[in-house]
Formats: structure tokens, C-alpha cells, sequence
């Protein structure tokens, strides 16, 4: 705690102990708060989430009960990979990126436009991954790759234009920068989408059920949705640990100026991490497109904040974490709308959200001290 | 090598001499100079972008004070052009020398005063003249055609000029009272010089004024305590929601809007209050984030219809329509009717009482915490100020003032709904405050104005503007465009256009102006590889 800490217990017994200070009762009370808050979510959590399957188990039967928990993970994989760009970004330069929701949103409006990009040219993308397995894939190795280059390159020059000059800035600058940036790109995708639903392709991309287990339905779009964000976060988890540049990354993040002393190019390094926060969004934002066929031009406001509390659940700054924090809320959030009904699901993750930041600000698996101006 | 002991000659830190207090000050001179060489020759443009009053050509202010049978017209019409053009380049002087340091500012300033009082006689006369159904002069003509938008602004324009150039030295020394007392003489005279325009009034009184009771008690919080507070339009709704309760159909109470406006800032300054205790430990980005939380969460709660009280997204309806003081008492005046002109001036006298209130508080020692909390919350715990008392009181003053608004907000509207009270009403408050100067007080009246004028009313009539334009000069494209769409584009751009260019915002506040602009934490070592 940064102040009103008991002084430590002198190591001689001569001196005599110093009275402890009166404190106000507030203080009192808020540090034991501080205390023990920790523990306490962790208890909190546990207990709510067991009682959470339990009751959805009891109440709905195992087959509805499943069917949730597939839909948890499902809808949990577009969270962690949302999440992932938060937390590398809060890792490296300690900002709440705000407008990486709407990097969500915009990446799955670039898909979209893409694709109808290539119709314009003759490549009728949609006829394509309809027509078979090979067609599919090949549609999707078009769509990933560009829409990850477009909207990770749109990560890089926010970073450059609105985030750059105010690192040193005082740390309500650029988070107020961060959320003009997001209501100027909910702006932009107002004016090229319109208010309402944005139906993003004529045909679904991927249908069909894929297996059963016991009473519950796999669909193939579930199931491609879990695959290639499990198979993101790990790729994404290897090229950080196991690269140069990943290296430099953590190195960044640890310790900046060290960073720069030992010649790693931090300018850069942020770039590149804003590059691959972004394009991760953008394929967050590319399988909400195929798998929904809908999207909203401020749909990343409630994305956006759903998976900044996934990524603060595991542990901000942590990539692993960001992937369990966002299957956990998918499922959680999966639960309770489930449980008390779908127009509480909201709200049950916003009290996560100041349940998590105010008891257990470093996460689940998290170790950066929180507490900083 | 600097000699440590050595006592530091020079801090680069404002005193708070009179130095720069003008320059403080200056900001406000500005202001007024710029607002008042705006209005007039947006007034001559006037009759371009709105609507003829009357059918055909001839009726625009302009062409009936033109075709005057006795000349008068014309010659007030030369008059108040050549004033005009005049001020422009008096003023265009004083700002290219200031700006450039060359030459020497204010040379023609009371020329430039006389010029301006010239014009504000000459459009007075023109008013009185034609008010005064004088037909031999002016020959017959409605006074309402004439008497309307585009001269009161033209004479606002000259008086504003008038007043800022007159008393410059005053203005500059007193930058605070004279912005009050121009706020006050144009915000209280507004209803009955924009008669032509009833909406304009509805719009001071429901947007403009509802933003600026806003964006003053944001100020506390961001400004006076620096804690950023995304969920403010939470408590406007929980303020909102009071009012809504205890006076209307909806659960049968009926307290009077007097009592009722006092209530709602109580029950919001306390749940103020109750969000703030857990987030005493959380700073920063954090602390935005829970507060944006709970301002998702209050109208997701009044969406759903908590505890049955706030009747799901059709919200509470029936509110009792506000009455005078002393309503059933000897004196009494009745209630507000459909005419906007009560509910204007209502917030008009609520706005004064609330920034005579946080000036006092401002200059208070919870005013002083406040700063020391800002700028450094462990020193300010060390030297025993009272961290979590400071704290909490910011987050309940600045809570207890939106609850105010929002209680007058439901009176006026007579409903209210849980889509009032959206994230896009935290980011408008957030933008007025950034905009027009975060801790300052003046500024982010100015901000609120500017922000609800730009949203609120030009947005929203710039496709009618724009369609009358566009048939005067022949293109109908310009009435085709839906200018209202833009509103997210322009809450971006103002905000990091602001952060970027000028982070201390329009009229800055002093002790802002310092930790905004050169940063309160100290240079690490990475930021010299980026200079160079």
C-alpha cells in the first residue's frame, strides 16, 4: 500500500514499541479491505462460479447446460482475443488502450469490405467459401492475412498519432486521447454503416454441425471460432517468448529505459505491439463477422469493455491470462444470461469488472502492481 | 555541475501575481473579442442559411432595412458595415501582434471601442425605429421580420466588441467577473432577443444548460481532484430517476420540483459517495474504468426494471410539470406552461447558484486538498491531509451536482427513459470539461456551451441550413447530407485534437496549465531518444 502501512515490528525489544496511531475508522476499515479484498475475490469467484454451474446444471438440464458452456467458449474465444490486445499494450506502455474495442469492430467492417472489395474485382469471396472445404479455406487465406495487415497497420498509426507524443505526458492524457480516438472511429463506422444492424455477407461462410458429445451440439462455426483463437493465443504466446522481438517486447515492458540502454529500438517494439493487438482484434473481428453474419457500428464499446475485464481478470499483462480471463467470462457471462435471463448479462459483467479492479486488481494470474497514478 | 545548495533562483512555476493573472485573463479577452467578431458577419450571412420568415424575397433583415423608403436603411446598413469591417482589422492587428510579438497591440483599441459602440447605436436606433412601427421610415413592415435572429446577434456581436475593447484593462485584470457578467446580461436577455426561435431557447434550456450544470460538477472530479470519472452520466440518471419517483403519476408521490431538485442531488452526492469508498485505492486508468462500470451499470439497472421501480425502457412518465415558489401559498404564480422561458431561466439561476458554490469551495481547504491530492497524493497524505475524506467529498460534490441537473433535466422533460443517460452523455461531459479547460471553472463553461451548441443545435440544423444554402446558390447536394451522423467524429476529434494541441484546454486553468503541459512526473530516460 503506497501510505497508512503499519510500520514494521522492531527487531529489538528494548525499544519500546510505538503506540499504534489512532487511525480514522474509514482508514481502518479501508485497510483491512485492502487486506484481505484479495483473498476474498478469489473465494468470492470461485464459490459464484461452482454455485453458477451448479444451478445451470440443476436447473436447465445437461443438455441446455452444455449448450451454454459451448457458447460460453465460443463467444469467450472473441473475447480473449481482444483481451490479448489490452493486455500487451497495458503491459508495455500502461494505457488502457480504449479504442481496441472499436479496432474489434473496425476489423470486422474491414473484412467485410474486402470481401466486397473482391466482388468489385470479379472474386465473388462469399460463392467461394460456400462452393467447398478447398474454396473455404482459400476465401478465409484471403480475407485473414489482408484484414489483419489493414487493421493492424490502423493499431500502428493510432499508436502513432494519438499515444506517441503524450507517453510522458500525465496519465489522464492519453487515456483521454484513447477515448476520443474510440468515439472517432465509432463515428466513422456510424457514417459508413448506419445506426443499426450491419448484415456483413448475403450467406453464412460455415454451417453445419460438426459432432455431438453426449446431448450437446458442436457446430462447425463454434467450433472454428474456439480453434483459431486457442490457436492464435498459442501461436501469439510462442512468438513472445520464444523470439528476438518477443524478447525485446517483454524486455519493454519490463523496464523501458533498461530497454532502451541495452539497444532495443522501443518505438519500435511499441509499433510492432500495437500492431499484433490490433490484427489479433481484427481476427477477433473476422470470426464475429462470419459467425454472427451481423455487426454494429459500436459493438466494440461493450466488447471492448467485457474483454479489458477478461484481460484484468487474468492479469493484466499477461497473454495466457488475457486467454483464461476471456473463456472464463465468455462462460460466466454464457451462465448468467442463461440463468437470469439475457438482458442481465450486461450487468452481471460490469459488477465482474468492479468486483475484479476494485478487490483483485492484479488478476488471477497477474503480478504487476496496479496501484499507480 | 548545479550547486545543490545552492537555492534555486528562478521556479518555473506562475506566481500568482498579477502577471499572470492577465495572462489568465487575457483568455477571457479573447474569448469575448473573437465570440463578438464571429457574430457579426454570421448574422450577415444569416439570411443565406435559414429560412425566409415570410414568403418571397424581401423580408430577410437585411433587404427590408435596405429598402427603407427614406434612405435611413442604407445608411445604417453602410454604417454598420463599415464599423464592421473596420473592428475586423483592428482586431486582425491586435491578434497578428500578439501572436508574432511584432508591433504593438491594442494601438487602435479605443477606436476600435468607439467603432463598435458606433454600430451597436446604429443597429439599436434601426430596432427602436422599426419596434416603434415608425412605417414612414422603415414603410410597412412586421417588426417581427426585422427584429430578429440576425440583428440581435449583430448587436450582441458589437456590444461584445464594445465592452472587451472599453474596459480592456478591467477585463484583462478581472477576467473571471467580467466573463461572468457578459455570461449573465446574454444568458438572462437569450429567451427574449431569440424570440423568433423558440426551439434556440428550448435548446439553452434543456441542452446547453443542463451540459453546463454537467460539465461544472465533472470539473470537481476531474479538474479539482483529478480523478477521471467515465459513469458521471450515472448519477444524472440516479438524479433523474429521483425526481421521476417522488413527483409523478409513476408511484404516486408528489413533492414539489423545489425540494425535489435538492433531493436528487442528496440521493446522487450519497451514491457518490458509495462508489467512491471502494475505489479509494485505485488511481488513474483504473479508477476510470470501475466508474465506467458503474455509469453502465445504473442504466442497465433502470433498463430492467430493478425492484419494479423504474418501469423497464419505457421509463417514468407523468412528472409533475415544476411550479413557482411558493406555489398554494399566498403569492402564488402558478405552474411552467409550454413556454420555454421559465425552465431557461430555472437554469440560469441554477447554474449561478452552483459556481458561486464551487468557487467558495475551490478556495476552501477541501479546494486545497484537492490540488495536493492532484498533484501528488502520497506528499499530499504525509503532510496530513486527509486523503480519503478529500477524495470521497469530490466524488459526492461532483455526484450531487449531476444529480441536480439530472433532476431538473426530468422535470423539464416530464419523462425520462434509460437511453438518456448513455456512455455518449459521460463522453459529452468529458469533452466540455477537456475542451474548454479542465479545473477552470469559466471554462468548462465555455466548453459546455460551445459543445452543446456545436452538437446540439448546429449538427442537428445544418441540414436544413445547408438545404436553404444549397437552393440559394444552387447546389442540392449540401441539403442531402445527414450532418447529425457526424457527432461521434466531432467528439473524437475535440478530444485528442485538444490532448495533442493544447491540453490545458481553451481557457486554461493556471495550475493545470503547468502539470498538462510540461508533466508532472519526472522525464525517464526514454523520452530523450524520442527528442532526439
Amino acid at each position: 500500500m503506497p501510505n497508512g502501512e503499519a510500520p514494521a515490528a522492531p527487531a529489538t525489544v528494548s525499544v519500546p514499541r510505538r503506540p499504534r496511531p489512532n487511525r480514522p475508522l474509514a482508514t481502518q476499515l479501508r485497510l483491512r479491505f485492502a487486506a484481505s479484498s484479495g483473498q476474498a475475490f478469489l473465494v468470492l469467484l470461485i464459490t459464484g462460479f461452482a454455485a453458477m454451474v451448479v444451478a445451470e446444471f440443476a436447473s436447465k438440464g445437461v443438455a441446455q447446460a452444455g449448450a451454454q458452456v459451448v457458447n460460453g467458449l465460443q463467444i469467450g474465444a472473441i473475447y480473449a482475443l481482444i483481451a490479448v490486445g489490452y493486455t500487451m499494450v497495458y503491459g508495455i506502455i500502461e494505457l488502457i488502450n480504449f479504442a481496441h474495442g472499436d479496432v474489434f469492430t473496425f476489423g470486422g467492417m474491414l473484412s467485410v469490405w474486402i470481401g466486397a472489395g473482391f466482388g468489385a474485382l470479379g472474386l465473388d469471396l462469399t460463392k467461394l467459401a460456400t462452393s467447398n472445404v478447398g474454396g473455404l479455406i482459400a476465401a478465409l487465406a484471403i480475407i485473414f492475412p489482408l484484414t489483419m495487415l489493414c487493421t493492424g497497420t490502423l493499431g500502428v498509426v493510432i499508436e502513432r498519432v494519438a499515444y506517441r507524443r503524450l507517453r510522458n505526458a500525465p496519465r489522464l492524457a492519453p487515456l483521454i486521447t484513447a477515448i476520443g480516438m474510440s468515439f472517432l472511429l465509432q463515428g466513422i463506422m456510424f457514417v459508413a454503416a448506419g445506426s443499426g444492424n450491419y448484415p456483413a455477407r448475403k450467406d453464412d461462410w460455415i454451417t453445419g454441425r460438426a459432432f455431438t458429445i453426449g446431448s450437446v451440439n458442436v457446430s462447425w462455426p463454434q467450433l472454428f471460432v474456439i480453434v483459431i483463437a486457442v490457436a492464435m493465443m498459442l501461436g501469439l504466446q510462442m512468438f513472445v517468448r520464444y523470439t528476438r522481438v518477443g524478447k525485446a517486447m517483454r524486455a519493454t515492458a519490463q523496464d523501458r529505459d533498461a530497454a532502451l540502454l541495452s539497444g532495443i529500438n522501443i518505438n519500435r517494439t511499441i509499433s510492432l505491439t500495437f500492431f499484433i493487438g490490433s490484427a489479433m482484434a481484427a481476427v477477433g473481428g473476422i470470426v464475429y463477422a462470419i459467425y454472427f453474419n451481423l455487426l454494429q457500428w459500436n459493438l466494440g464499446f461493450k466488447f471492448g469493455i467485457i474483454a479489458f475485464t477478461a484481460a484484468v481478470l487474468g492479469g493484466i499483462g499477461n497473454i495466457l491470462g488475457a486467454g483464461v480471463g476471456g473463456f472464463l467470462i465468455g462462460l460466466i457471462y454464457a451462465f448468467g444470461s442463461d440463468l437470469a435471463g439475457g438482458e442481465w448479462g450486461n450487468s452481471i459483467i460490469f459488477a465482474m469488472l468492479i468486483l475484479v479492479l476494485t478487490l483483485r486488481p492484479n488478476g488471477l494470474l497477474g503480478m504487476r502492481v496496479p496501484d499507480r497514478a | 555541475m548545479p550547486d545543490i545548495a545552492a537555492p534555486q533562483a528562478h521556479i518555473d512555476l506562475p506566481d500568482t501575481g498579477t502577471q499572470t493573472r492577465r495572462v489568465e485573463s487575457a483568455s477571457v479577452f479573447w474569448l469575448l473579442v473573437v465570440a463578438g467578431s464571429l457574430l457579426l458577419p454570421l448574422s450577415w450571412l444569416l439570411p443565406w442559411f435559414v429560412e425566409q420568415t415570410a414568403s418571397g424575397k424581401g423580408n430577410s433583415p437585411m433587404d427590408v432595412i435596405v429598402s427603407s423608403p427614406t434612405g435611413i436603411g442604407w445608411f445604417a446598413i453602410w454604417v454598420m458595415g463599415l464599423c464592421m469591417l473596420a473592428l475586423f482589422a483592428g482586431v486582425g492587428y491586435d491578434a497578428w501582434a500578439v501572436l508574432t510579438r511584432r508591433g504593438q497591440p491594442f494601438r487602435y483599441g479605443r477606436i476600435c471601442a468607439g467603432l463598435a459602440a458606433l454600430g451597436a447605436l446604429c443597429v439599436l436606433l434601426v430596432v427602436v425605429l422599426v419596434a416603434s412601427r415608425t412605417e414612414l421610415v422603415f414603410g410597412s413592415t412586421s417588426p417581427d421580420v426585422l427584429i430578429d435572429n440576425a440583428v440581435w446577434m449583430m448587436l450582441t456581436g458589437f456590444v461584445l466588441l464594445a465592452f472587451a475593447y472599453g474596459l480592456r484593462g478591467w477585463v484583462m485584470n478581472h477576467g473571471g467577473l467580467a466573463f461572468t457578467a457578459v455570461a449573465f446580461a446574454i444568458g438572462g436577455l437569450f429567451p427574449l432577443m431569440f424570440n423568433q426561435a423558440p426551439s434556440f431557447v428550448v435548446w439553452g434550456a434543456q441542452s446547453a444548460g443542463i451540459y453546463v450544470l454537467l460539465a461544472l460538477g465533472l470539473n470537481v472530479v476531474v479538474g479539482f481532484a483529478g480523478l477521471l470519472d467515465l459513469g458521471y452520466a450515472a448519477f444524472f440518471a440516479i438524479g433523474a430517476y429521483t425526481t421521476a419517483s417522488f413527483a409523478g403519476s409513476a408511484h404516486d408521490f408528489h413533492l414539489p420540483f423545489w425540494i425535489l431538485i435538492f433531493l436528487g442531488a442528496a440521493v446522487a452526492g450519497l451514491f457518490g459517495a458509495i462508489l467512491g469508498f471502494p475505489t479509494l485505492r485505485l488511481r488513474g486508468d483504473y479508477l476510470a474504468i470501475v466508474t465506467l462500470g458503474f455509469g453502465e451499470i445504473v442504466p442497465d439497472l433502470a433498463q430492467n426494471n430493478v425492484l419494479g421501480l423504474t418501469h423497464g425502457p419505457n421509463g417514468l412518465s407523468g412528472i409533475d410539470t415544476p411550479a413557482f415558489p411558493l406555489h398554494g401559498g399566498p403569492l402564488d404564480f402558478g405552474i411552467f406552461g409550454a413556454n420555454p422561458r421559465p425552465y431557461y431561466w430555472t437554469t440560469l439561476v441554477l447554474i449561478a447558484l452552483v459556481v458561486l458554490l464551487l468557487r467558495n469551495v475551490e478556495r476552501s481547504r477541501l479546494g486545497r486538498a484537492w490540488v495536493a491530492i492532484r498533484e501528488d497524493e502520497v506528499a499530499a497524505s504525509a503532510t496530513g491531509i486527509n486523503t480519503v475524506t478529500g477524495k470521497l467529498l469530490a466524488f459526492a460534490i461532483g455526484a450531487a451536482v449531476s444529480g441536480f441537473a439530472g433532476a431538473f433535466f426530468a422535470a423539464e422533460l416530464q419523462s425520462v427513459t434509460p437511453e438518456s443517460f448513455q456512455f455518449a452523455v459521460s463522453v459529452t461531459a468529458l469533452t466540455t470539461v477537456v475542451l474548454g479547460g479542465i479545473g477552470n471553472i469559466t471554462g468548462v463553461v465555455v466548453g459546455a456551451i460551445l459543445v452543446s451548441f456545436v452538437i446540439f443545435w448546429v449538427l442537428p440544423s445544418l441540414q436544413g441550413w445547408m438545404g436553404t444554402l444549397g437552393s440559394n446558390i444552387g447546389v442540392q447536394q449540401l441539403g442531402t447530407i445527414q450532418y447529425s451522423d457526424y457527432k461521434f467524429i466531432v467528439y473524437g476529434l475535440i478530444l485528442i485534437g485538444i490532448m495533442l494541441l493544447r491540453p490545458s484546454g481553451l481557457l486554461p486553468s493556471r495550475a493545470r496549465k503547468v502539470e498538462l503541459e510540461t508533466g508532472a512526473e519526472s522525464e525517464p530516460l526514454a523520452a530523450v531518444q524520442e527528442r532526439a
